[in-house]
């Protein structure tokens, strides 16, 4: 047995290295150098050889250490568990450790500018994510064009801003109207769409509003962008250095110091309170009858039609819900860059919102706030290394999906649960 | 007028060039259990396609008779069936919410009432008073139901995880819990075992003579039909070709050939 499972380990291995040969044989062995003039070939059979050994070990290795169901000493079975039970049992204490660090995050000794505007970049994200759960995770529609909304969003608040020179506080729930408008507006030709269908669709969607954007000259200035966004102001007190004459800035009336953080801080503070209220809004709706509708629409849709449940107005809502929050996303974005422009709203956006939430367990609050801290985090580290980003961000996709396969944090707590107490 | 539950004239559906039911007619009684059996392929299940508003009838009518109104089910599209005429359905493959738990299960089904209670989400939002007590009341009548199928202490776990048998009956009270004037069974007793059926006649007996609830049964369990059925409706490509109480069904001779004669 010992021996058997020993050659086929070596024969697998030895076939490995045969196909690195075959892969990086061209791709790393043959480099070609411009020579004056001339095209030279110069070969690298040395890295090729080291590459190949080294997959051909590595898989010898698995083959022995982690595939190997006799021996106990695999990864998944030792840290992989711990971990997935750790996430499995811990989600409400990793959620509240999760807020009281984000209030004090701000104060900590070792937070600089450039944390702040990760942190800030992050939250975005997250409120994203949860804005999407709503149409992903709990009705189980896969949107693919979220970034639309996002951009609906940012674009109506800047304009009513430029345009009208209306406060934050009355443009972002204008921006949140016109998005979830925009999201029925979308809903209503994918209702009969499920699955791969309505992926297309809504990816499509996406790119129209984009491409839009990026030719309705007169109204979005086109690729040029939208410059001059007001910034937020404190209840009417502005982040000002130099206050115009009798004008009561942020320091003045608070008597402190002019420090360029303390715009910051109250953007992050800004982009919290609406991601926590996102969630907030996503955890009641969710024990409200729509949001069970929606839950039991995702799972069974012909149930849902002999129960009388109406298909369409509660995929509309959830559709117009979801794209609601990706709206009041969308005019944080544009008051704190105070420049917008199509650039900002591309696929990849989507694509990650999407793998924000498929990655953190579908339906799981915490878990996209996991995800994204992963995510987002892995894409800052390799800030410096950038054309390994991408690789860096589908290896981790990939770890994921190999040890928790449903997501980060997959497990589903019910909505309403009998009282236990009579039946004691 | 003879003041039947359910009153089914001259229906017919056609697929193309298929006539998958052909110029149907029968009734059904409130408080009496209808079987409607047939060969495989005989046109039953999508007798109760148009009934419930899944499929648009080709041609013909189908009244529900409830106190004071009769309406015309071909009027309701797919979901009204259920949410304005109380038509209730089951299906030959189970469809539960798997996911979800089996109180959740239930409470789907109280969704419009609760939607109206919840006042389109704004008052729940608030956890209104009368919406915290619809709520309330809801919980109260899934328990009842639960309680009648002793699921009680499964209520909380999910429903894809139950036994099929438990799956099947927690199917049928899930559709008694948006409370219907007439409940369509298809096939409930497909895949029990004997003592399963047993419970399921009870239950089948309990929801006629308890809650006066119509119901139309489609079956090839010959124990269940034979046993609770007060009326019998034969069907053959599509055509009725018998009908009368289970006693005289069994012994007719266009029966036996078109049906039980192929089962020996």
């Amino acid at each position: 047995m010992e021996k058997k499972f020993f050659q086929t380990s070596i024969k697998d291995s030895l076939f490995t290295g045969l196909i690195a040969l075959a892969l990086f044989g061209p791709i790393v062995g043959l480099r070609t150098v411009a020579k004056n003039e001339v095209l030279e070939v110069h070969p690298k059979w040395f890295i090729v050889l080291i590459i190949v050994i080294v997959c051909a070990v590595g898989r010898f290795l698995t083959n022995l250490y982690v595939y190997n169901r006799d021996q106990k000493t695999g990864i998944q079975s030792s840290i992989g568990k711990s971990i997935s039970n750790f996430l499995d049992t811990k989600g409400y204490q990793i959620a509240l450790t999760a807020i009281i660090f984000s209030v004090i995050f701000p104060f900590l000794p070792f937070t600089d500018r450039y944390l702040m505007d990760i942190a800030i970049m992050m939250l975005t994200y997250i409120m994203l994510g949860w804005g999407l759960n709503i149409v992903i995770g709990l009705a189980g529609l896969l949107d693919l064009g979220y970034v639309a909304f996002y951009a609906v969003g940012a674009y109506s608040y800047a304009l009513f801003a430029i345009h009208f020179g209306w406060s934050f506080w009355i443009c972002l729930p204008i921006a949140g109207i016109f998005a979830a408008m925009f999201g029925v507006l979308l809903g209503f030709p994918v209702l009969r769409l499920r699955g791969d269908y309505l992926a297309i669709v809504t990816l499509a969607f996406g790119e129209m509003i984009r491409i839009l954007l990026l030719n309705w000259y007169q109204l979005t200035k086109g690729p040029d962008g939208l410059t001059g966004i007001p910034r937020p102001s404190f209840f009417g007190l502005p982040f000002k250095s130099f206050p115009d004459e009798g004008e009561q800035t942020f320091h003045t009336f608070f008597g402190v110091e002019y420090d360029p953080m303390q715009r910051i801080i109250f953007l992050y503070y800004l982009i919290l309170v609406l991601a926590l209220i996102t969630n907030l809004f996503t955890i009641k709706i969710r024990r409200l009858p729509i949001g069970r509708a929606w839950e039991a629409l995702r799972e069974d849709e012909i149930a849902c039609k002999s129960l009388g449940v109406n298909p369409r107005n509660t995929k509309l809502t959830a559709f117009a819900i979801g794209a609601m929050f990706g709206g009041f996303a969308g005019s944080f974005f544009a008051t704190r860059q105070a420049f917008i422009s199509p650039e900002s709203f591309t696929f990849i956006e989507s694509a990650i919102i999407v793998a924000i939430v498929v990655l953190g367990g579908m339906g799981s609050q915490t878990g996209v706030v996991l995800a994204t801290v992963f995510l987002i985090g892995l894409i800052e580290v390799f800030r410096d290394f950038e054309s390994y980003r991408m690789i860096a961000f589908g290896g981790a996709m990939v770890l994921i999906m190999i040890f928790r396969p449903r997501g980060i944090l997959a497990t589903r707590k019910p909505t309403i649960t009998l009282e236990k107490s009579s039946s004691k | 007028m003879s003041q039947k539950l359910l009153d089914v004239e001259n229906l017919t559906m056609k697929f193309g060039g298929l006539v998958a039911i052909d110029n149907l007619s029968f009734s059904a009684d409130k408080d009496k259990i209808t079987s409607i059996i047939g060969p495989n392929g005989a046109g039953k299940t999508t007798v109760f396609n148009c009934l419930t508003g899944f499929y648009k009838a080709t041609a013909g009518s189908m009244f529900l008779n409830k106190e004071n109104e009769r309406l015309n089910l071909r009027k309701f599209s797919d979901f009204k069936v259920a949410q304005k005429a109380g038509v209730a359905r089951t299906f030959q493959n189970i469809r539960l919410f798997p996911q979800m738990s089996v109180l959740e299960n239930l409470m789907v089904a109280q969704h419009n009432k609760l939607m109206d209670a919840s006042g389109f989400t704004i008052l729940g939002l608030f956890n209104s008073p009368s919406f915290v007590k619809k709520e309330k009341e809801a919980v109260e009548i899934s328990k009842y139901w639960l309680d009648i199928i002793g699921l009680t202490h499964r209520a909380d776990d999910d429903a894809g995880d139950l036994p099929y048998g438990d799956q099947r009956k927690l199917e049928i009270v899930r559709a008694m819990c948006i409370n219907p004037h007439l409940l369509c069974l298809d096939e409930p007793a497909a895949g029990l075992n004997a003592k399963e059926s047993a419970e399921l006649n009870k239950l089948l007996l309990f929801i006629k003579n308890e809650k006066k609830t119509g119901i139309l049964l489609i079956e090839h369990d010959m124990s269940v039909v034979m046993e609770i059925s007060d009326h019998v409706v034969v069907l053959n490509y599509g055509k009725k070709i018998f009908q009368g109480s289970a006693k005289e069904t069994k012994n007719s001779p266009e029966v036996i050939e078109a049906y039980l004669g192929t089962e020996e």
